[in-house]
C-alpha cells in the first residue's frame, strides 16, 4: 500500500513537472514569429546579423528579417512609421526623433562602445586642435563624428563658423578628399577610420575618449541605441523578449568567439577577414547583464544622454532637449 | 473685360490656396496627423520667421539660386548653339544621336561619383551636377525647336539667295526662339530639381542641404520650408524670365 502510494505520488509529481515545463515553454512562445529589424553594415548591427546567421533567434522561435538602411534617420523614420519592429540607431538620430515629439518608440539597450575607433584624423603638419584654425575639416553632419568635432572645437575655444571651414562629407568620401588635399582633417569612424590612419602622412588627433561626456560618463558622442516600436513591444511582449534573448546571446558570441562571428559578418560588411577582425577587436560589447545596470534612471548612461541632448540644443542641431528618461524602457532586458 | 476675368481667376486661386492651407492647419491641429509626418502651416511659418531672423533662410536660398543659375546658364550656353547646329544638320544629328540618347535618361544624382572624382568637393562640382542634369533635356528641346521650322521657309529664303548664315540668322533663329525660350523655362524648373543632388555632398548651405539636414534631425517643418522656398524661388525666377522673354521676343506679345 505504502509502495503504491509512493508510486502514485511520484507519478503525480512527474505529471505536474511535465505539465509545468510545457506551460513554461508555452508561456515563452512568441506571439509573433517574425521580427523586422532595421540595420546596416555598421558594427552596432553585428549582434542582430550574428543572431540571424547563427540561428540564435530561431532557437527562441523567431525569424528575424534584416532590412538595410544607409542612415539612422531613414531607419528611425521607418520604425515610427510602423515598417520596422526593432532597430539599432545612432543616438543623435534617436534624440532628434525624441525632440521631434515622437512617442512611438522606446530605447532598451546600448550594445557597444567604440570610443577608440572614431576620431579626428589630420595631416601630419596639424599637431594640435589649435592648428585646425583656418583649415578645412570634414564630418558627416548629424552624426556622432560631427558632435565630436563640435565638442572638441568648443573645448579648445574654436568657433566652427568663424575659425575654420567645417564641411559635410560622408565617411566613405573622406579618404579620397584627404588624398587629394581638399580637406586637412576629418572625423570618421571604423572601418574608414582605420583606412585613413593607414594613409601615409596622416595621424590621429583625438578619438572619442577626448569627448567631454566620455570623460564624465564614459559616453561616446553618439552611442548606439537599441530601439523598439512601442506598439510592437506592448502588443508582442514575448516576441520582444525572445528577440532580446537571442540578441544578447549573439553579443556573448561576439565576445567569446570573434573569429566565428567574423566569418559570417564578412557577408554583411564586405570586409576581408583581417579587416573584419581588426574592427571587432576595438569594440567593447555590453552584455545583457551589463545593460540592466546601464539602462536605468538615475544612472550615468541616461544622464549622459540627457547632457548629449542639451549639447545638441546648444549647437543649434535640435530645437529643445527632450526628457530622455521618458523613452528609456528599463524592463526590456530580462 | 479681360482685366475682370483675370482678377476673377486670381481671386479663385487665392481662395483655393486659403482653403487648402486652412484645411491643412485644421487637420493637423485636430490631431489627425502627427506633426512629425506633416506639421501644420503655422509651424512652418514660425520656422521660416526663426530662420529669417538668424539669416539662414536667405543665405540658403541665395546659395542654391547661385548654384542653379550658374549650372543652368552654362548648360544653356552650350545647349543652345549645339542644339541649333544639330537640329539643322541631319548628318551631325545622326552622329550625336546615340550619345544624347545615352545621356538623356541619366538622373543628376548618377553624376555625383564621377563629378567628385573629376572636380572634387568644390563649388564647380555642384554646378556640374546642375549642368549635367539639365543639359541633355535642354539640348533635346532646342533640337526639336530647330527642327520645327517650316522647311518651306528655309527653301524660300535659299531661293531668294540667302546664304547658310543668313538662313540661320533670319529664319531658323527667330522661328525657333519662342520654342527654345519656352523649353528653357521648363528646363529651369528641372535644373532646380537637381539641387538636392548638387548639395548632397560637402555642402553646408543651400536649400537642398537644408532639406537633407532637416530630414536627419526629423525637422519636418524645415524640410517643408525648404521645399516651399524652392517653389517660391522658381516662381520669382519665372516672372523675371517672362519679362526677359517679352523684351527678347517682342513679336510674340
Amino acid at each position: 500500500m505504502k509502495r503504491l502510494m509512493k508510486k502514485s505520488l511520484a507519478l503525480v509529481a512527474a505529471v505536474v513537472l511535465a505539465f509545468s515545463l510545457v506551460c513554461a515553454h508555452a508561456d515563452e512562445t512568441p506571439e509573433k514569429v517574425t521580427v523586422i529589424y532595421g540595420g546596416s553594415s555598421w558594427l552596432g548591427h553585428y549582434p542582430a546579423w550574428v543572431g540571424i546567421e547563427k540561428g540564435l533567434f530561431q532557437k527562441h522561435g523567431l525569424g528575424v528579417l534584416f532590412q538595410n538602411f544607409y542612415a539612422s534617420s531613414g531607419r528611425m523614420g521607418s520604425l515610427v512609421a510602423g515598417d520596422l519592429d526593432i532597430a539599432s540607431t545612432g543616438s543623435i538620430s534617436g534624440i532628434a526623433l525624441m525632440a521631434a515629439g515622437s512617442k512611438g518608440f522606446m530605447a532598451f539597450g546600448t550594445p557597444d562602445s567604440y570610443a577608440t575607433v572614431e576620431g579626428i584624423i589630420a595631416r601630419e603638419n596639424i599637431k594640435t586642435i589649435q592648428d585646425l584654425k583656418g583649415k578645412r575639416i570634414a564630418a558627416p553632419f548629424a552624426s556622432s563624428a560631427h558632435v565630436l568635432v563640435l565638442d572638441i572645437l568648443e573645448q579648445n575655444g574654436l568657433d566652427p563658423e568663424k575659425d575654420l571651414t567645417l564641411l559635410n562629407l560622408k565617411v566613405n568620401e573622406m579618404p579620397a578628399a584627404m588624398h587629394s588635399g581638399e580637406i586637412d582633417a576629418c572625423a570618421a569612424w571604423t572601418p574608414h577610420f582605420n583606412k585613413l590612419l593607414k594613409m601615409p602622412g596622416h595621424h590621429l588627433l583625438v578619438d572619442d575618449t577626448e569627448f567631454s561626456l566620455y570623460k564624465k560618463y564614459k559616453l561616446g558622442p553618439g552611442p548606439d541605441l537599441l530601439v523598439v516600436r512601442k506598439e510592437f513591444a506592448q502588443k508582442y511582449p514575448k516576441t520582444s523578449k525572445a528577440f532580446v534573448k537571442g540578441y544578447f546571446e549573439a553579443v556573448d558570441m561576439l565576445i567569446n568567439e570573434p573569429e566565428e562571428c567574423a566569418k559570417v559578418l564578412m557577408k554583411l560588411t564586405n570586409l576581408s577577414m583581417e579587416d573584419q577582425m581588426e574592427v571587432l577587436k576595438d569594440i567593447t560589447w555590453i552584455t545583457g547583464e551589463e545593460q540592466r545596470a546601464l539602462m536605468v534612471d538615475p544612472g550615468d548612461f541616461v544622464a549622459g544622454m540627457q547632457q548629449l541632448a542639451q549639447f545638441l540644443v546648444k549647437h543649434n542641431q535640435i530645437d529643445h532637449a527632450p526628457a530622455v528618461k521618458e523613452w528609456i524602457a528599463e524592463d526590456m532586458v530580462p | 473685360m479681360e482685366i475682370n476675368s483675370r482678377s476673377k481667376s486670381f481671386a479663385i486661386s487665392i481662395a483655393s490656396l486659403v482653403i487648402f492651407i486652412t484645411v491643412w492647419e485644421l487637420v493637423c491641429r485636430l490631431g489627425f496627423i502627427e506633426p512629425l509626418f506633416l506639421p501644420p502651416p503655422s509651424q512652418i511659418l514660425s520656422r521660416a520667421v526663426k530662420m529669417i531672423e538668424n539669416g539662414q533662410l536667405i543665405s540658403h536660398t541665395l546659395a542654391s539660386t547661385r548654384r542653379v543659375m550658374v549650372g543652368f546658364i552654362l548648360s544653356s550656353m552650350v545647349a543652345i548653339p549645339f542644339g541649333i547646329f544639330l537640329g539643322s544638320s541631319r548628318f551631325f544629328m545622326a552622329v550625336f544621336d546615340p550619345l544624347i540618347s545615352l545621356l538623356r535618361p541619366l538622373p543628376s544624382m548618377s553624376w555625383i561619383p564621377l563629378s567628385l572624382l573629376w572636380l572634387g568637393i568644390t563649388e564647380t562640382q555642384k554646378y556640374s551636377i546642375v549642368f549635367m542634369g539639365s543639359f541633355a533635356p535642354s539640348l533635346l528641346y532646342i533640337i526639336e525647336a530647330t527642327k520645327s521650322i517650316d522647311p518651306l521657309l528655309i527653301r524660300a529664303a535659299k531661293n531668294l539667295g540667302a546664304s547658310k548664315l543668313d538662313v540661320m540668322r533670319e529664319v531658323i533663329l527667330p522661328g525657333s526662339l519662342p520654342q527654345i525660350i519656352a523649353g528653357l523655362k521648363v528646363m529651369l524648373g528641372i535644373a532646380w530639381t537637381c539641387i538636392i543632388s548638387a548639395e548632397l555632398v560637402a555642402a553646408r548651405e543651400g536649400l537642398g542641404f537644408m532639406i537633407m539636414n532637416g530630414k536627419e534631425y526629423f525637422q519636418t517643418d524645415t524640410v517643408l520650408l525648404g521645399m516651399v522656398m524652392i517653389s517660391i524661388t522658381v516662381m520669382v525666377i519665372d516672372v523675371v524670365f517672362r519679362k526677359f522673354e517679352r523684351r527678347l521676343l517682342p513679336w510674340t506679345r
